[in-house]
């Protein structure tokens, strides 16, 4: 891989005797989507601000681009967009005129860019309403505009779906996608909704209790074993989990009419004739794919919050 | 330096974006010509009419000799806005005719009026650091390759830009009211006041240009302190109630404590310069220089707490 866009060393934070954050050591590279994880007062937005300067580290430093957000606030910031929280933006102006207040903020941002901008995100019809006006998802849309309109290397987007409708959802998990895949963008987002991060994400950093427990790649989290998670719904079910019981070897749950079961992917057309062949009358055969909160609950356990 | 502009523009364009900006400017305006009009048509409040004709010193000395024989009984006298005896006496001497109520008087008596406009501003003051928290757009602000202190200097300077404005509406609008209503007078009629127990005399124009930009010193303090209440503890109305309770309570805070051998140093004490121009000053031991200096030790006090508490801390949770 590349050059790492945005490394973490050592990130601590203190609030009086508390440690929130207990040393985040991590790399984010170019065109990768990370995604940041963890249950609600684990560290997320905490992390986020220290990486923006909104908060101050009480150790350790963030550098992106090789530049120091401790030392060199302005040579780091530079190179981010991003959205902290909430897309909140005045709701007194409009989009247009919000987009032009942070446009003078940044160097070197031309209103062709602020145009381009907004045919990006779609907001090209809206943008003389005034902000109160917008929904959600539209200043959800106007905040992603904003952080792109001196090209980041570095977008941060704290929970970027948060009240987009579906479809809404879709397009911005197709574009986060394009930026960082097409532009190069590194892309950090932190969700607590677990399979949207599945979808949009290369890697996921899992925070708890301010500790960075896990980094995962969404291609491993997902098929790293061959075992899979297997229900059944079939006739005489008795007979089906004597029968399961014998092929597999292993333990058959039951849950009034489904049986799930544990078997390599390989034997489940074998292990479903195999049925067929004893005269049991199969209705559905689904595959349970171990997920990513599945993963995720076991990484973080109950109770994490301390 | 020319982001320093644009951040200007930006905190203008917030400001009047806001529909409350525009409420106080009307306000002042309503206001204005509210005043003129009910002096225009009681002209009791203005004091009625003066000696104007031409044999006015003869009218005034017996206006003089009425008000002295008179005693403790108020008399029946013609002029009710020359009562006072040595400052009629003054005219006489030195030759300086009454001129009939006309917009510099306007002018002068809407000073009072600064105080409105102190309002606003702390309400201008106020919000436009703390506002910024409560919208929640501060991390948005914040987030640019601008430093805070930078940020912060840019929404002062527009404080001070929106309050010198509101001054120059009320001085400008004032003065053509006034001319609408009582007439210009002369191109600038002499005014006589006393300072410390003496008479003076004064071109209306330079008195009250003066009175306005003194009265401002009072305004940018008040502004000033809403302002670092405001960034320091982020909460817009705890600094307007504040700043509001301390302009009104100012000098009574001053009379409870005048026997204390530092009440001299009391903000309040020193607000006012216009003690030192017209009228006596509030606290002895004053004088213009020493309240000048107490006045620089207190802005710079708020400035650093503005600055200091705004530039370092975090800025944390919703």
């Amino acid at each position: 891989m590349s050059e790492p866009v945005m490394q973490l060393k050592n990130v601590q934070k203190t609030i009086g005797k508390k440690s929130i954050i207990k040393g985040l050591n991590f790399d984010i590279y170019g065109g990768e989507v990370f995604g940041f994880l963890g249950p609600n007062g684990a560290g997320k937005t905490t992390t986020i601000r220290m990486m923006v300067g909104l908060m101050k580290m009480t150790d350790g430093d963030v550098i992106i681009q090789g530049q120091s957000v401790k030392n060199n606030f302005k040579g780091a910031i530079r190179h981010v967009g991003g959205i902290v929280e909430n897309p909140e933006m005045y709701p007194f102006m409009s989009g247009w005129k919000n987009l032009v207040h942070y446009a003078r903020m940044m160097p070197g941002v031309t209103e062709e860019r602020m145009k381009e901008v907004v045919k990006l995100v779609g907001l090209e019809k809206r943008m003389k309403e005034k902000v109160g006006k917008y929904s959600l998802g539209m200043r959800q849309r106007l905040g992603i505009a904003q952080a792109l309109l001196h090209k980041p290397s570095v977008l941060i987007l704290d929970e970027p779906t948060n009240g987009l409708d579906p479809s809404g959802i879709r397009e911005i998990r197709a574009y986060i996608r394009r930026l960082a895949e097409e532009e190069g963008v590194a892309v950090i987002v932190s969700s607590h909704i677990l399979s949207e991060m599945e979808m949009m994400c290369d890697r996921i950093g899992i925070i708890k209790n301010g500790e960075l427990i896990s980094i995962q790649t969404v291609h491993d989290a997902l098929q790293q074993t061959d075992e899979k998670e297997v229900s059944i719904e079939a006739t005489p079910v008795d007979q089906t989990m004597v029968a399961l019981q014998e092929m597999t070897g292993k333990e058959v749950n039951r849950k009034e009419e489904l049986l799930t079961f544990t078997v390599e992917k390989e034997k489940i057309p074998s292990v479903v004739a195999d049925l067929v062949q004893k005269g049991i009358r199969i209705y559905s055969v689904n595959v349970n794919r171990s997920t990513l909160e599945d993963k995720f609950l076991d990484l973080i356990g109950e109770g994490a919050i301390e | 330096m020319s982001n320093f502009f644009q951040l200007i523009k930006n905190e203008q364009m917030k400001l009047y974006n806001q529909k409350a900006t525009w409420i106080m400017a009307i306000l002042l305006v309503v206001l204005i010509v509210g005043i003129g009009t009910l002096l225009k048509i009681d002209d009791a409040i203005t004091g009625g009419e003066g000696p104007t004709g031409d044999n006015w010193k003869q009218e005034l000395q017996q206006q003089n000799e009425q008000l002295m024989s008179a005693g403790e009984q108020p008399p029946e006298i013609e002029y009710p806005g020359y009562t006072n005896v040595e400052m009629n006496q003054y005219r006489i001497e030195n030759d300086l005719k009454p001129t009939p109520y006309n917009a510099w008087d306007f002018v002068r008596d809407n000073r009072d009026l600064v105080a409105l406009v102190s309002l606003f501003t702390i309400i201008v003051a106020a919000g436009i650091t703390a506002n910024e928290f409560r919208w929640g757009t501060i991390k948005l602000l914040l987030i640019r390759p601008i430093s805070r202190a930078k940020i912060l200097l840019a929404k002062y300077v527009s404080v001070v830009i929106y309050a010198l404005v509101m001054l120059f509406i009320l001085y400008l609008l004032s003065f053509l009211v006034g001319s609408l209503l009582f007439g210009m007078g002369s191109f600038s009629p002499t005014y006589v006041y006393t300072q410390a127990g003496e008479i003076k005399d004064a071109a209306l124009f330079s008195f009250t240009v003066s009175q306005y930009l003194l009265s401002f010193v009072e305004l940018i303090m008040m502004a000033t302190f809403a302002f670092m209440i405001a960034s320091v503890f982020r909460n817009t109305s705890l600094a307007i109630g504040l700043a509001i309770f301390l302009m009104m309570a100012g000098s009574s805070i001053v009379l409870f404590f005048m026997e204390k051998e530092w009440a001299k140093y009391i903000l309040f004490a020193n607000t006012d310069l216009t003690q030192y121009m017209s009228g006596t000053p509030f606290v002895s031991g004053t004088s213009l220089g020493f309240s000048i200096a107490v006045l620089a030790v207190y802005y710079v006090v708020f400035m650093v707490l503005s600055w200091g508490f705004f530039t370092k801390r975090d800025v944390a949770g919703a």
